[in-house]
C-alpha cells in the first residue's frame, strides 16, 4: 500500500516537472515571458505573426496579457503599483510614462546591437530626453507632413515649396485660382499645431527643458508668437478657405478627395485608413511636401507615434527578454511579420512593406527635415486639445496671437500643476 | 405750355439733377481719360523697362556663350595644357561667378573639372548643342537637387583626363540668375520669368524661390483671361511675337508683357501689379480723382444742403401754413356749428374732424378721430349708415346730402344736421368730406311758420266762418227788425200788433247790440289796447248781481242752478269787477244756453291758499251737465271766431268771440282758465283769478255783541257748514240742522231752556217742511221775536208776501255771505228797516220835468234820444257838437240844465275836451253840473277817459233808457226837480 501511494506521487512530480520545464528547441530550457498591451494593439497582425514566430523559433512562451483598450492605462498602472510588472510592457512614448516609473522598471536599450537597424526616426521617437532608448519600436511608422494634391498643382502650372517663402507664395498662388490652399480641419483635429511646434523644440532642447522646468513660456518663445501669427494671417488671407470652422476629421477627407483643398497636414497612413477610394482624386494624385508653419525656413516632417516594447528590468528572466526584442528587431523575423503592411520603416533594412510613393519620392527630404514628435510627447502639460483650443480663440477673434500664446501657457502650466510636475 | 408747367413743377430740382448728371459724366469721362493715359504711359514704361531688362538678359547670355566660346578657344590651343585648365577655369569662375564648369558628352554625361561626374538632362537642347552646333541656355536639376541654369556651346571633340567631350558648359544657381532679372524699378514686386514658349519657367525673380512652374497654365487658371486671350499668348510665344495685356489674378490686378528674348525660344515675361506700375501715375490720377471727388462731394453737399435748405425752408413753410389753416379752420369750425369730417376714400380712416364735435356731439375729439362709428351711434335716425357702395357712386367732386336727427350725449339735446358728403381726389388721393351743418334752427323756424302757417290758415277759415255766421246772425237780427218795422208801419193802428212788433224789434236790436259788443271787445283785446279798471268790490254784490241776471236765465229753462261759495273767502277784493263780472257772465250763460232744460248748472266760488296775506286768490268752476265739448274742440275753444259745428250749437245764437274774450281777460288779470269737457255729459270751467285785499274792517266784533247765537236750517250740510265757516270770526255760536222740523224741535228746546237763538236762518227749499213752513212752526211756537231770514238763490219776490205773513222777517240772497248777513240783520235788530235801494222804478216817469242838454252830432240819434226823453216827460236842448255844447251852457242861467248827456266823438270839439271846457268854465254849475258819457266806446278805459275828463258817469249806445233812469236818479234823483235840485 505504501508503494502504491509513493507510486502515484512519484507519477505526479515526474508529470508536473515535465509540463513547467519544457526545453527550448535549441536545447536551453524554454521560459515563459509576460507581454502586456493593449488589446487592439496586440491584435494587430504583424504584433501577432512577430509572437508566433519567436515562440515557433525560440520554443520560448509569451503570456499576453491583453487588456482593454478603455481600461489599459488604468489597470496597467494598477498592476504596476501592485508590483505585477510584465516581463514586456507595450507602451506609446507620445503618454505619460512616469506612472510606470521608468527609471525603476525599465531597461535603457541604448547598447543593444539592433539599435544600428533603427532609422533615425524611429529611434529618436523612443528616446527620451536624457537620450536613453526606452523600447523597441515594432510598429506602424507614418510620416506626417503636408499632403498636396500634385494633379491639381500641375493643372495650375505650381510645383511644390521647398521653402517658407515658397510655401507663402504658393499658398496664395492657390487662393488666386479660387482652390482653398490648405483643409484646416479646426472643428475637433488638434495634431497639426504640434507639427509646427516639433522644430521648435527639437531643434532647441534647451528650450524644451526650461519651458518643462517652468522657467520659461511660450510668451518667451519668439517662434511660438511668429506660428500663431502665421495662423491667424493664413486664415485671414482665405487659405483656410471659408468653412474651416466647421471642418472636422470626418471632413479632410471629402474635402482633400474633391479638391476643394489642395493641401492638408496628415500623415501618409491616414490615406490607407481614412481617404474614401470614392473620392475623385485617388492617394496617386497626392505628394508630400514638408509642413510650413514659419517655424522652420525649409519646413518639417513628423516621425509616426510607435508602439514600443519595454523590457522590465527587474524581470527574472530579463535576458530572455533582451533575447524576445533583439529576435524582434532581427530583419529577417521583422520583414515576415511587416510583410505587407503600409507603413514607414522603422527598420533601415525593413523591405516586405508598403511604403507610399508619396513619402518614398519625398526621401530625401524627410530625411533632411524629419523630426520626432516632440511638442506633443516631450512637453509636459501639453494637451493638443488645449492647444487647438486657443488656436480657434485665436480664429473667432477672440484673441490675438499674443493672446493665444499665452492662453496655450495657461493651459499647458494649469495641466503641468494637475500632474504635480516638478516646478509647476 | 406743358413742357413750361412740367419746368416749373420740377424746378430747381430738375435744374440740380441735369447739373449733378452733367458733373459726373464729366468725371467719369475725366477720369477715363487719365486712367487710359495713365496705362498707355504705364504700359511704355513696362515695355521700355523690360526692353532693357532684356537686352541686357541678352548681353548677359552672351557674354557667357562668348566667354565658354573664348575658353573653348583657349582649351583647344596649345596653350590649354590639361593641367593648366583648372587653373584658367578657376581663375575665371572667381572673376565671373558660376558655379561649375563642365565637359559635356554628346549624351550629356558631364564631368567637372575636379572629375566629378553629373549628368544633365537637356531634353531637345542636346541637340541644338550636339547636333545643331549651338550654343544653349537651359535650367537643370542637378543629382544633389540644386537647381542651375546650364551654359553651353560647342567644341571640338577632345578629352579631358579621359572624357571625351563635344561642347563646355558653366552653371549658374538659380538664385544668381534670378537675382540679374530682378527689376528694382518695380519695388521687387514684379514677377519676372525667363520662359519657353510653352510657358514653362527657367528662371523667376521671386524671393526665395519659386513655386511656378508653368506659368501660362498658371494664367490660364488663375486669371481671368479667356481662352481666347490664353490662346493668343500660346500663339504669340509660338510665333516669337511679344504682347502686353491686363488681367486679374485673385484680387490683384497685373499687367502682363512677354517679349522673345532672341535666344531660342525663350520668352521674357513679366508680371507687374498694375497699382506697382501704375504707382507714380496712379498717385496722380488718386489725387486728381480725390481732388475731384472732393470738389464734387462739396459741390454736391452744397447742392444737397441747399436742396435741404430750401425744402425744410418750403416744408417748414408749408407745414406752418398748413398748422395755421389747420388753427383758423379749427377756429372756424369752433365758431360755426358745422362740423367738418374727411375720410380716406380707401380704408374709411378718419384724416380730419373738426374739433367742435364735442360740443356739438358730445363726442370726444380723440375718440371721433379714432373711430368715426361713435358718430353713428349718436344719431337718432336708423338710416344713418351710409353703405359704401353709394359712397362710391358719388361721381368726384360731387355730393349727395342726408338729414340726420342726432343726440348730444352729454346733454341729450337732440339737434338736426345736414350732412352733405362730397367725393374729392386731390393728387389721385381720394377722399370723403362730409360737413355736418346744425340745421335745427332752420328745422325749428319751418316748423313754427308751417305752424303759423295753419294756424293763419285756421284764423283764415275761423274769420271766413266767422264773417259767413256774422254775415247769418248780423242778417237775422236785421232781417227781424227790418221785417217787423215794415210790419209796424202795416199795423199802426193794431195796438196789440205794434206791442208785438216793436217787443221783437227790441229782442233783436239787443241780440245785434250783443253781437256789435262782443265783435268790438275782440278787435280791441286783439289790437292790445284792453286794459283794467282795478277798484275795490264786493264779492257778495258780484255773485248777488250774478244771480240776479243769471237766476231768471236759468229759471226759463228750468234748469237748476246753485252757487255755492265754500270756505270762507274775503268779501272785499280789489280787482276789475266789470271784467270779473264780463267772465263769469260769459261762462255762466254758455253753461245756461248750452246745457239742455232742466238740466243743472253749478257755480262754486272758493279760495284756495295763497302765499301773501295781501292777495287772495279764488277759483271760479260753472259745472254743467250740458252737451259738452269734443277734445277736439277742447283745444280750440279759447281760440276766437271758433264754434263747435253740431245740431245743438246750430240752433243757439253765438259768435264764437265769448270764449275767446274770456281768455284773453282771463290772461289779463293773470289768471288761468281751464277746461274739463265731455261730450254729452257735461263741461267744467275752472277760472283761478288772484286779487289784492283792501284793509279789514273792524265789524265782526260789533255783530256778536247783539248776537250770541244763530240756528240755520237747510238741507244742504255742506252749505251749513260753510256758513258756519265764514261766521266763525263773528264769535256768533252757529247750530244747523238739515231740515225744518228738527229746526223747529231745536229752536223749541232752546227757547225752553231760555236759551233762544238770536237769529234763525232758514233754506227756503227744504224737502219735507220748507222755509215758509218752518217759519210758521218757529213763530207758532216762540213768537215773533227771534229774528227770522230766508237764505234763497230764487227770486222772492214771488213769496215775499206769503213770507212776511209766515213771519219772515227778512231774505238773503244765496250765497250766504257774512256782510249781506249784516246786512239783513242790522234793521231787524235796531228794528230799522232800510231805506229803499236808490234805483228807479222803472215804471215811473221819475226824469218828468227835467231839461237835458245834449250834445250829438248824429242828428238820427239826436232825435231818437230826443223823442225817447220826451216819452219820459223830459225836454231836451241840443248841440251839434261839444263846442255848441259848452257855449250853449256857458251862456245858460244855473239850473237851467238838469243834467248834460255828451256824445265823445263829434266834430269841432269831442265830449272829453268839451267836458273839460264846461268843467273849467266860470259857470256856476261849472263843477257840479252832471255830464253823462254817451257813447259807443264801452270799455273800461272808455269810462275811465270820460271820468278823467270830468264827467259823472258813462251811458253806453244804443241807449238803453232803463239806465239813463237809473243814471239821472243816481246823479240827479227823482223827478221832483226842485227837491232833486236842491239835493245835488
Amino acid at each position: 500500500m505504501r508503494k502504491k501511494y509513493l507510486f502515484i506521487i512519484l507519477l505526479a512530480i515526474l508529470v508536473t516537472s515535465c509540463s513547467l520545464s519544457e526545453s527550448s528547441q535549441d536545447g536551453t530550457k524554454s521560459v515563459t515571458l509576460t507581454l502586456m498591451g493593449k488589446k487592439s494593439d496586440l491584435d494587430k497582425s504583424y504584433m501577432k505573426s512577430i509572437f508566433q514566430q519567436y515562440e515557433e523559433k525560440t520554443g520560448n512562451k509569451l503570456d499576453i496579457i491583453s487588456i482593454e483598450d478603455a481600461e489599459f492605462e488604468t489597470e496597467a498602472a494598477e498592476r504596476f503599483d501592485k508590483g505585477n510588472v510584465p516581463d514586456i510592457f507595450m507602451h506609446f512614448h507620445n503618454a505619460d510614462l512616469d506612472r510606470f516609473d521608468v527609471d525603476s522598471n525599465f531597461y535603457y536599450l541604448n547598447d543593444e546591437k539592433w539599435t544600428a537597424d533603427l532609422t533615425d526616426g524611429a529611434k529618436a521617437y523612443c528616446t527620451d530626453s536624457s537620450g536613453r532608448l526606452l523600447g523597441l519600436p515594432f510598429w506602424e511608422n507614418s510620416v506626417s507632413g503636408c499632403y498636396y494634391n500634385k494633379t491639381i498643382l500641375n493643372d495650375l502650372g505650381l510645383k511644390p515649396a521647398t521653402t517658407q517663402t515658397e510655401f507663402d507664395v504658393l499658398c496664395q498662388a492657390l487662393a488666386d485660382t479660387g482652390y482653398t490652399p490648405i483643409c484646416w480641419p479646426a472643428n475637433g483635429c488638434s495634431w497639426m499645431i504640434q507639427f509646427g511646434m516639433d522644430p521648435i523644440f527639437a531643434d532647441n532642447p534647451e528650450l524644451l527643458e526650461k519651458l518643462n522646468k517652468n522657467e520659461i513660456t511660450y510668451s518667451d518663445i519668439p517662434e511660438m508668437t511668429n506660428m500663431v501669427q502665421w495662423i491667424a494671417n493664413a486664415a485671414e488671407k482665405g487659405w483656410f478657405g471659408n468653412n474651416y470652422p466647421e471642418y472636422g476629421w470626418d471632413e479632410i477627407s471629402p474635402v482633400m478627395g474633391q479638391g476643394q483643398a489642395v493641401m492638408t497636414f496628415i500623415w501618409d497612413t491616414w490615406f490607407y485608413t481614412d481617404y474614401s477610394k470614392e473620392n475623385k482624386y485617388t492617394i496617386d494624385d497626392f505628394a508630400l511636401m514638408p509642413v510650413f508653419m514659419n517655424t522652420a525656413e525649409k519646413g518639417t516632417y513628423e516621425g509616426g507615434n510607435l508602439n514600443m516594447m519595454m523590457a522590465n528590468k527587474n524581470s527574472k528572466n530579463i535576458d530572455a527578454v533582451l533575447d524576445f526584442l533583439s529576435f524582434c528587431a532581427s530583419e529577417e523575423n521583422y520583414n515576415v511579420a511587416f510583410d505587407g503592411i503600409s507603413t514607414v520603416n522603422c527598420f533601415k533594412n525593413q523591405t516586405t512593406n508598403i511604403q507610399s510613393d508619396m513619402v518614398t519620392s519625398s526621401e530625401r527630404s524627410i530625411k533632411e527635415n524629419e523630426r520626432v514628435s516632440t511638442a506633443s510627447s516631450r512637453i509636459i502639460g501639453y494637451s493638443a486639445d488645449e492647444v487647438a483650443e486657443a488656436i480657434n480663440s485665436l480664429l473667432h477673434g477672440k484673441v490675438n496671437a499674443e493672446g493665444c500664446v499665452k492662453l496655450m501657457d495657461e493651459y499647458r502650466i494649469a495641466a503641468a500643476a494637475k500632474q504635480g510636475a516638478e516646478g509647476f | 405750355m406743358l413742357m413750361k408747367k412740367l419746368i416749373e413743377k420740377l424746378g430747381l430740382t430738375l435744374l440740380i439733377c441735369i447739373i449733378c448728371i452733367c458733373a459726373v459724366s464729366i468725371g467719369i469721362f475725366y477720369i477715363n481719360f487719365i486712367s487710359d493715359r495713365i496705362y498707355n504711359d504705364s504700359t511704355s514704361h513696362l515695355r521700355e523697362i523690360y526692353d532693357q531688362v532684356n537686352r541686357s538678359f541678352g548681353a548677359y547670355v552672351e557674354k557667357n556663350w562668348g566667354l565658354l566660346e573664348s575658353w573653348e578657344d583657349y582649351i583647344s590651343s596649345d596653350e590649354g595644357a590639361e593641367s593648366k585648365i583648372p587653373y584658367f577655369i578657376s581663375k575665371e569662375q572667381d572673376y565671373w561667378g558660376f558655379t561649375e564648369f563642365y565637359f559635356m558628352a554628346p549624351d550629356g554625361k558631364c564631368m567637372t573639372l575636379s572629375g566629378n561626374a553629373e549628368t544633365m538632362e537637356l531634353g531637345v537642347d542636346i541637340d541644338n548643342l550636339m547636333v545643331k552646333k549651338q550654343p544653349i541656355m537651359t535650367s537643370e536639376t542637378l543629382s544633389d537637387g540644386q537647381e542651375v541654369t546650364v551654359f553651353a556651346v560647342p567644341s571640338e571633340h577632345k578629352e579631358y583626363n579621359g572624357f571625351g567631350y563635344d561642347a563646355i558648359a558653366i552653371s549658374y544657381s538659380n538664385a544668381d540668375m534670378s537675382s540679374s532679372l530682378n527689376v528694382e524699378a518695380f519695388s521687387g514686386k514684379a514677377r519676372c520669368f525667363v520662359i519657353h514658349n510653352d510657358g514653362s519657367i527657367l528662371l523667376s525673380t521671386l524671393t526665395g524661390g519659386n513655386v511656378y512652374e508653368n506659368y501660362i497654365v498658371y494664367l490660364d487658371a488663375a486669371s481671368d483671361l479667356s481662352d481666347k486671350a490664353v490662346e493668343q499668348i500660346k500663339k504669340d510665344m509660338e510665333n516669337g511675337n511679344s504682347g502686353l495685356l491686363q488681367c486679374n489674378i485673385g484680387k490683384v490686378s497685373y499687367c502682363i508683357l512677354y517679349q522673345p528674348v532672341g535666344y531660342q525660344d525663350f520668352f521674357l515675361l513679366s508680371a507687374v501689379p498694375q497699382s506697382v506700375l501704375s504707382a507714380g501715375f496712379l498717385s496722380v490720377q488718386k489725387t486728381t480723382s480725390n481732388v475731384i471727388i472732393a470738389i464734387s462731394v462739396l459741390i454736391g453737399a452744397a447742392i444737397i444742403v441747399l436742396i435741404i435748405m430750401r425744402s425744410n425752408k418750403l416744408s417748414r413753410k408749408s407745414k406752418t401754413e398748413l398748422q395755421y389753416r389747420e388753427r383758423m379752420f379749427d377756429v372756424l369750425s369752433n365758431s360755426v356749428d358745422d362740423i367738418f369730417i374727411m375720410l380716406d376714400a380707401q380704408d374709411q380712416n378718419v384724416d380730419y374732424i373738426s374739433p367742435n364735435v364735442e360740443r356739438l356731439i358730445g363726442i370726444p375729439v380723440e375718440e371721433a378721430r379714432s373711430n368715426i362709428k361713435v358718430l353713428i351711434k349718436c344719431a337718432i335716425t336708423n338710416d344713418i349708415i351710409i353703405p359704401k357702395e353709394e359712397l362710391e357712386a358719388i361721381p368726384l367732386q360731387g355730393s349727395i346730402s342726408r338729414e340726420y336727427e342726432y343726440m348730444h350725449q352729454s346733454t341729450g339735446e337732440r339737434r338736426w344736421y345736414r350732412m352733405t358728403m362730397y367725393h374729392m381726389s386731390i393728387q389721385d388721393v381720394k377722399k370723403y368730406i362730409f360737413v355736418m351743418s346744425d340745421r335745427t334752427h332752420d328745422r325749428q323756424m319751418n316748423q313754427k311758420l308751417q305752424e303759423a302757417l295753419t294756424a293763419a290758415r285756421s284764423a283764415n277759415e275761423a274769420k271766413s266762418n266767422f264773417l259767413s255766421n256774422m254775415s247769418h246772425d248780423i242778417r237775422t237780427p236785421m232781417n227781424a227788425i227790418v221785417g217787423f218795422s215794415v210790419l209796424l208801419e202795416k199795423d199802426a193802428d193794431k195796438p196789440e200788433k205794434v206791442r208785438e212788433y216793436t217787443r221783437k224789434i227790441t229782442a233783436s236790436s239787443h241780440h245785434l247790440l250783443s253781437l256789435i259788443n262782443d265783435v268790438l271787445d275782440m278787435s280791441k283785446i286783439e289790437s292790445g289796447r284792453t286794459s283794467l279798471n282795478v277798484e275795490q268790490f264786493s264779492l257778495p254784490e258780484l255773485l248777488e248781481e250774478l244771480g240776479i241776471i243769471l237766476v231768471p236765465q236759468a229759471k226759463a229753462k228750468k234748469q237748476k242752478f246753485r252757487m255755492l261759495v265754500q270756505g270762507a273767502p274775503p268779501e272785499r277784493l280789489i280787482g276789475d269787477k266789470l271784467r270779473l263780472n264780463q267772465i263769469l257772465i260769459n261762462l255762466l250763460s254758455n253753461a245756461i244756453k248750452y246745457t239742455p232744460d232742466e238740466g243743472r248748472i253749478e257755480f262754486i266760488v272758493q279760495e284756495i291758499p295763497h302765499s301773501s296775506g295781501q292777495y287772495a286768490k279764488l277759483r271760479f268752476a260753472v259745472k254743467d251737465n250740458g252737451i259738452g265739448m269734443s277734445s277736439e274742440f277742447q283745444k280750440k275753444v279759447f281760440a276766437p271766431f271758433s264754434r263747435e259745428i253740431n245740431s245743438v250749437t246750430n240752433k243757439i245764437q253765438g259768435t264764437g268771440l265769448g270764449m275767446a274774450i274770456t281768455k284773453n281777460l282771463v290772461d289779463l288779470m293773470g289768471g288761468i282758465i281751464q277746461v274739463e269737457s265731455e261730450t254729452g255729459k257735461g263741461t267744467v270751467f275752472t277760472v283761478e283769478l288772484t286779487f289784492a285785499l283792501p284793509e279789514k274792517e273792524e265789524q265782526a266784533e260789533q255783530l256778536s255783541q247783539k248776537i250770541k247765537r244763530m240756528l240755520i236750517a237747510d238741507d244742504e250740510e255742506e252749505i251749513c257748514l260753510d256758513i258756519k265757516e265764514l261766521m266763525k270770526d263773528t264769535g256768533i255760536e252757529i247750530y244747523y240742522e238739515t231740515d225744518g222740523a228738527a229746526a223747529v224741535d231745536t229752536a223749541v228746546r232752546s227757547h225752553n231752556k231760555g236759551e233762544d237763538f238770536d237769529v234763525i236762518l232758514l233754506d227756503w227749499k227744504m224737502p219735507k217742511m220748507n222755509g215758509i213752513e218752518t217759519a210758521k212752526a218757529l213763530r207758532k211756537q216762540l213768537g215773533t221775536g227771534v229774528p227770522i231770514l230766508v237764505l234763497t238763490s230764487y227770486d222772492w219776490s214771488d213769496i215775499e208776501k206769503e213770507a212776511r205773513l209766515a213771519g219772515i222777517n227778512a231774505f238773503m240772497p244765496k250765497p250766504f255771505f257774512v256782510s249781506t248777513f249784516r246786512q239783513a240783520i242790522e234793521p231787524l235788530l235796531s228794528e230799522q228797516k232800510s231805506e229803499p235801494e236808490n234805483t228807479a222804478p222803472s215804471d215811473e216817469k221819475v226824469m218828468e220835468g227835467r231839461l237835458f242838454l245834449i250834445a250829438e252830432d248824429n242828428e238820427m240819434n239826436a232825435e231818437i234820444l230826443t223823442e225817447v226823453l220826451a216819452m219820459e216827460g223830459v225836454e231836451c236842448e241840443l248841440a251839434a257838437n261839444g263846442q255848441e255844447a259848452v257855449n250853449l251852457f256857458e251862456t245858460s242861467e244855473p239850473g237851467h240844465y238838469d243834467i248834460i248827456l255828451m256824445d265823445v266823438q263829434m266834430p269841432v270839439m269831442n265830449g272829453y275836451e268839451a267836458t273839460r271846457k264846461i268843467r273849467s268854465s266860470s259857470h256856476p254849475e261849472a263843477k257840479t253840473i252832471p255830464i253823462v258819457a254817451m257813447t259807443a266806446n264801452t270799455f273800461a278805459e272808455d269810462v275811465r277817459n270820460a271820468m278823467d275828463a270830468g264827467m259823472n258817469g258813462h251811458l253806453a249806445k244804443p241807449i238803453d233808457m232803463e239806465a239813463v233812469k237809473n243814471m239821472v236818479v243816481k246823479l240827479i234823483g227823482t223827478s221832483d226837480k226842485n227837491n232833486s235840485k236842491e239835493g245835488i
